[in-house]
């Protein structure tokens, strides 16, 4: 410990404080507070790689490819032969059931037609019954035995700024912090030269759907959580680069002045803050050679090409994504999410999900493939989804050649790869209108699962983050943020680990 | 780390010894009560689950009869359960598989409670604020250092010593107007050394327009205050109307209550003017949606959630959240007085959506700027004063009673047209010209209104019903009528029921909490904490007053003096509490100056810094008010978000002076603040916040060193300092005396000479990177200037400017 003096200081500062209110005698409110989270928010920080919070972790890091606006489970992943019988003929009332469903259908003129998808399925072997997974996701299907495929994921948002501030947040309303603020809090970082939380943006050719800085912003929790923007135009990082005319050396002594400057303010006025300010000026200093190193692909031979695509050389493509990702979690940054927009398909989903597919189905299967090459993918975590799924029935007009489809949050397809989920297994099902969540024997359970009771074969979007915050060793009722009197959860007052799926 | 273990052993020792003193008196409000709701209350708490279960929210509950035993026995305290089950091994309380169990320390203090019969008492800020008794200031003593120095001396220590004139110049206006003070004032104050020198300063700075900038800011945080919609699109939205106003009421003093009362209910006052229902905008302020397919009832439902919610954390420091699904946990909140409070919030006229439409719902016409706001005010009072004149006239004079009785009726405006007629006995009145000037002048300015969203009423008020766990769509009985909490005051007789009425509860005397959190988010402005460390929660479970009596102390003389805001901030900052030196003191350990044994000292918020840069290097623009500002942002940022059909998903930066306005009128998306602004911990404005954190980034360094503006601010106070000096040694000193109200120390000047020396050498072998250094930013540049020499004081300027000679507060 005495090698690191500011460190040193930092400990002793704490030690005497909590010396001091000690002696101070203050009311057992103030003495609780010493306890609360935002108190101790830096000693989470401290915490070893891999150890967890609560119970050991599996994993140590998450990648987690976000697909916004809703993939179609109908045309991906969830297979449903019948429907080609079914096609055009209108959804029979009992299937939904009273569901609410969007604006944007409720009242369309041609009703509820039940549209198959034009796309075929193969099953892959995995070590389970097999997997059906369409053609759309060639490259996809051949990490199958490496996938858990989880087709009971549910909602009850049905538009997609509740419903991606939902997933995201743990509620649809703004105003709480983000799955990878949670982390943040909680796990701190592994590396001092990067910040522990990475959001990277993925081009698209179909824009649609707006993200929003809450999705990765922190709401009442101090904003050092929140991640960092990595993006592919200008700097990667915001302001890393030194204006024209600063070289690197004009900022070493330019951080010599600074840091000699801020000694003066501590020197008169002793608050630690000031040290604390030193030190993150000199991990700016090294991030603005890290940074850009990370970035340089030269460094990765052609068989890294040849496994992402040659895309991969596109800055900004989800290829390149993923082939950050993978580079970020070599470093140590345990929290690395990828948004991926352009998966809403009310109108034209042939078009748009066979662009969509082709960005993203090469990377996410390089991804796998690459982590596990280097033994990583045991202890990281991918999850790949979006906000929900979409309707059995056709949105606009339906031909053989083209169609759309509504949000559906009653069921949609996730998949989770490595950091100790079980490999090459589904989860849950389907009834025979990929309608609802079904039994294993594809009746639809009846009453509908909720959120306030789990039921077994279900994944409510609580339970799915209940899960990943156990994977990485955190106890989702007991990582609480104390706001307004009350102790915050990302599951709110709801989640289940679903331990079924853990290896 | 043995030591450490053995520190804490010791404070736990301490602190268990300091509880066991038997004795002192046990105070339930402020001892027991949180453990109660900290510990028990989720079970046996206001929203107790099982009927069966004991109530340990009310002495009634707590000594109910349960048959053949008492939680709390009063009579004979040794048989009470609670203390039986909180010492049993085999069936304790809380149960062991509860999270949060009890402490030792906890268990002496309920069993001494229980003990000395169990009493229990209203939670504090349930109860009205009163001045304490038997307590004697001096003449012109000042109520913030009676109670912060009894607190002191209880402790057997001092005030700090005071700081330094120019320290304390700097930091007052720092406080009050958010940047320094301009050198004159500055030197003026150093050179009166009258006792009065200091209140004529801070006079000075409360009269500046810039302190009704700097305090909007706070209110606009809480408010969630944006330029956008803030969801899905998050299109354009016309209400900044209401940022000017807010700026305006703080510059012109407007009594707080009145500050409350307009932007809840400024439309329902009698004869509303026009500012009174601009300030309704906060009515409007919340988040809203124009998604494709979304559910209006649903929206509906989450917009009033929204007001609730907002609602409780501005005016009564209390999260009300919990009550929208359940009866409160911790605080006696029922989830029916959840949606009484909505019933006033759920019947204005707009839609629940807001087609993504600049303007929607019920809006005004009003003043597009600070100087158009000055104006109409000035047109408004000549019509007034014209039209009083104009009726002793008539009441004095010949006139045909018809003509008099059609005067009588007219409002105010239809009486100026009138003033203003081309016939008799109009145009033989004296006011008749004036009156053509001020129809023409008002109808000039009325051209140039912008469009404001405002409150307004339906006729027929929606029914409100109590939605089970908050689903809009389960409703439950009969429809609620509006109402009030009840725990903190009934609604003041004959007060309406609606929105007017909710203001009249608010700023009645006798309302336990508003006083109290107005007083306390001012305390925090000034001293960077407030008195609860918990603005946002005066709750059972927030944090206790650090100076209870204090508080009230305020909250009492603040509602007397006619809740007049600069005088309360006069107090604070004119308070030897305010003016201590903020060093850190080696004979008091307190970290977080609870006792207020030192100055306040913090980081300066995102606004202030870059305020601060654009003031020191002589580019902010002053010019007030006005639609959102953009200054320069990284390219693509919002496009990398927006979706498509979005009206903010390109961002265009200003040209000329609008790219140095403060940074109050940055323009605001929601989705997607200026990343200087969320990079130095200013919320998003999606949701209230009385609060910012203060965190201390690698990010904020690498913005702090490298944004162009930041770099544009640098190069331009260089050539500040060049032009009023040609010596080294006094452009070093100005740097300092802008920045620092003060000259450089030896250490600091040799740091600073050394980059300077480094620079002008490297300079002057890179002519080319000089220049480039120099040309950052739109701002023109002083070609007489010596390139190497500007370039060489850019990099000492950018590196004082990002040090905390100049972030902090201190």
């Amino acid at each position: 410990m005495s090698e690191n003096p500011i460190r040193e200081f930092e400990l002793l500062t704490t030690r005497r404080q909590l010396f001091g209110k000690a002696a101070l005698g203050l009311g057992t409110a103030a003495m609780a507070s010493l306890w609360q989270p935002q108190q101790v928010a830096a000693g989470l920080n401290e915490r070893e790689p891999g150890i967890g919070m609560h119970h050991p972790a599996k994993a140590k890091r998450v990648i987690y490819l976000f697909m916004s606006g809703g993939p179609s489970h109908h045309d991906l992943w969830d297979y449903k032969p019948k429907l080609k019988e079914m096609a055009g003929k209108q959804l029979p009332d009992h299937v939904r059931d009273g569901q609410r469903i969007t604006g944007m259908t409720s009242n369309q003129k041609s009703g509820l037609p039940v549209c198959p998808s034009k796309y075929k399925f193969k099953k892959y072997d995995n070590h389970d019954k097999g997997v059906y997974v369409s053609e759309l996701l060639p490259h996809t299907s051949t990490v199958v035995k490496d996938l858990c495929v989880i087709k009971s994921t549910f909602t009850e948002a049905i538009n997609h700024d509740p419903a991606i501030t939902y997933i995201q947040t743990g509620s649809q309303i703004p105003g709480r912090p983000s799955l990878g603020a949670w982390l943040s809090y909680g796990l701190g970082s592994m590396n001092e030269n990067l910040p522990s939380y990475i959001v990277m943006h993925a081009k698209t050719r179909f824009p649609e759907q707006s993200l929003f800085n809450r999705l990765w912003g922190t709401g009442f929790m101090p904003s050092q959580h929140q991640g960092m923007l990595m993006q592919s135009q200008g700097d990667p990082v915001l302001y890393l680069s030194n204006p024209r005319g600063v070289s690197r050396k004009d900022r070493r002594a330019q951080l010599d002045t600074l840091t000699a400057l801020n000694q003066e303010v501590h020197r008169k006025f002793a608050d630690p803050e000031v040290l604390a300010r030193i030190k993150q000026h000199e991990m700016a200093f090294r991030m603005q050679a890290s940074v850009p190193e990370l970035m340089d692909l030269s460094s990765e031979d052609e068989k890294t090409f040849e496994l992402y695509g040659e895309n991969a050389k596109q800055p900004g493509s989800f290829a390149a994504c993923c082939l950050n990702a993978r580079r970020l979690a070599e470093r140590g940054v345990r929290n690395i999410q990828i948004f991926h927009r352009g998966w809403d398909a009310h109108g034209n989903l042939p078009r748009e999900h066979e662009s969509q597919c082709k960005d993203i189905d090469q990377g996410c299967a390089a991804l796998i493939k690459d982590l596990k090459q280097r033994g990583m993918l045991e202890d990281t975590l991918v999850v790949w989804g979006g906000e929900f799924g979409r309707t059995v029935y056709c949105q606009g007009n339906m031909t053989d050649a083209n169609y759309g489809r509504d949000h559906h949050p009653r069921c949609f397809t996730v998949w989770m790869a490595g950091g100790g989920v079980k490999s090459g297994i589904t989860y849950g099902q389907t009834d025979e209108y990929g309608y609802n969540i079904a039994d294993a024997d594809g009746v639809a359970l009846n009453p509908q699962p909720t959120k306030e009771a789990w039921t077994p074969g279900t994944m409510h979007i609580h339970d799915l983050n209940a899960t990943i915050l156990h994977l990485l060793g955190i106890d989702h009722t007991k990582l609480t943020y104390r706001y307004q009197g009350r102790d915050f959860r990302l599951t709110d007052v709801h989640g289940h680990v679903i331990h079924d799926l853990i290896a | 780390m043995k030591t450490l273990f053995q520190i804490v052993a010791f404070f736990l020792w301490i602190v268990a010894a300091g509880f066991a003193q038997e004795g002192a008196p046990v105070d339930f409000a402020r001892q027991i009560l949180p453990i109660l709701s900290d510990k028990c209350f989720v079970c046996h708490g206001p929203d107790a689950k099982d009927e069966d279960l004991v109530r340990l929210d009310s002495f009634a509950g707590a000594t109910a009869d349960l048959g053949d035993y008492q939680a709390i026995d009063h009579l004979h305290p040794e048989k009470s359960e609670l203390v039986a089950r909180i010492d049993s091994v085999d069936d304790p309380m809380p149960p062991v598989d509860f999270d949060k169990q009890l402490t030792e320390q906890e268990r002496a203090l309920l069993r001494r409670w229980v003990n000395s019969g169990g009493q229990y008492s209203k939670h504090w800020a349930f109860v009205a604020p009163v001045k304490a008794k038997g307590v004697k200031l001096e003449t012109n003593g000042n109520p913030i250092d009676y109670w912060v120095g009894s607190q002191l001396k209880a402790k057997g220590i001092d005030f700090a010593p005071a700081a330094s004139r120019p320290i304390l110049a700097r930091r007052a206006a720092l406080v009050l107007t958010g940047l320094p003070p301009e050198q004159k004032l500055l030197d003026a104050f150093l050179a009166d050394k009258s006792e009065q020198a200091y209140s004529r300063f801070i006079d000075e700075l409360l009269a500046d327009p810039r302190f009704g900038e700097h305090q909007a800011r706070y209110w606009l945080d809480a408010v969630r205050y944006g330029d956008t919609h803030g969801l899905h699109l998050d299109n354009r939205r016309g209400i900044y109307p209401y940022r000017d106003w807010v700026v305006k009421a703080f510059n012109d003093n407007l009594p707080y209550d009145d500050f409350i009362t307009w932007q809840l209910a400024g439309d329902l006052l009698p004869e509303s003017t026009l500012a009174q229902r601009v300030a309704t905008g906060f009515v409007r302020m919340n988040p809203t949606t124009g998604e494709g397919g979304a559910i209006p009832l649903e929206f509906q439902a989450k917009n009033n959630f929204d007001r609730v919610e907002t609602f409780g954390t501005v005016f009564l420091g209390m999260s009300l959240n919990c009550a929208r699904c359940h009866t409160h946990k911790y605080d006696p909140i029922k989830q029916r007085e959840y949606y009484q409070l909505l019933a006033f919030f759920n019947s204005t006229a707009e839609p629940s959506m807001d087609r993504n439409a600049y303007e929607y719902g019920t809006v005004e016409r009003a003043p597009e700027d600070q100087d158009a706001w000055a104006n109409w005010q000035l047109l408004e009072y000549a019509q007034e004063t014209l039209l009083a004149d104009a009726d002793k006239q008539l009441k004095a004079g010949d006139i045909d009673s018809a003509m008099i009785a059609n005067w009588k009726k007219s409002s105010d405006d239809e009486k100026l047209g009138l003033l203003a007629g081309a016939s008799a006995p109009w145009l033989q009145m004296d006011g008749n010209a004036n009156a053509k000037l001020i129809q023409s002048r008002k109808s000039e300015a009325v051209k140039k209104f912008t469009t404001t969203l405002v409150a307004k009423d339906l006729k027929e008020p929606r029914k409100t019903h109590v939605l089970r766990r908050g689903e809009y769509d389960l409703p439950m009985g009969e429809a609620v009528t509006p109402g009030v909490i009840e725990v903190m005051g009934d609604l003041p007789e004959a007060a309406p029921s609606n929105r007017l009425g909710l203001a009249q509860w608010l700023t009645s005397r006798s309302h336990p909490l508003t006083a109290r959190v107005m007083v306390n988010q001012s305390w925090q402005r000034i001293f960077g904490m407030g008195l609860v460390r918990t603005p946002e929660d005066f709750g059972v479970q927030g944090r206790q007053s650090t100076h209870p009596e204090l508080l009230d102390w305020l909250a009492v003389e603040f509602q007397e003096q006619g809740w007049d805001h600069k005088q309360l901030l006069r107090t604070m900052v004119t308070s030897q509490t305010f003016c201590q030196s903020s060093a850190r003191r080696e004979d008091v350990a307190d970290s977080e100056n609870l006792l207020f044994a030192r100055g306040p000292s913090f980081r300066l918020d995102a606004e202030v810094l870059r305020d601060v840069g654009l003031w020191a290097s002589g580019l902010l623009d002053s010019t007030m008010g006005g639609e959102g500002v953009k200054p320069y942002q990284p390219p693509g940022m919002w496009l990398a978000m927006a979706h498509p059909g979005s009206n903010t998903k390109n961002y265009v930066a200003d040209k000329g002076p609008r790219l140095y306005r403060r940074s109050l009128y940055v323009y605001w998306k929601r989705t997607s603040p200026h990343p200087m602004m969320t990079l130095f911990d200013a919320p998003s404005r999606e949701a209230s916040c009385v609060r910012r954190s203060t965190t201390n980034t690698s990010l904020q360094a690498l913005a702090l060193l490298n944004e162009t503006q930041r770099i544009e601010m640098a190069r331009t106070l260089a050539a500040r300092l060049m032009t009023e000096s040609d010596q080294d040694a006094k452009r070093l000193d100005r740097l300092f005396q802008i920045l620092a109200c003060r000259l450089p120390t030896e250490a600091e000047r040799n740091a600073c000479d050394q980059l300077l020396v480094s620079m002008l050498a490297r300079f002057g072998n890179d002519k080319k990177a000089a220049s480039e250094l120099v040309s950052y930013g739109e701002a023109p540049g002083n070609k007489k200037l010596d390139v190497v020499q500007q370039a060489a004081w850019t990099q000492v300027a950018a590196t004082v400017l990002a040090s905390d000679v100049a972030i902090l507060l201190y």
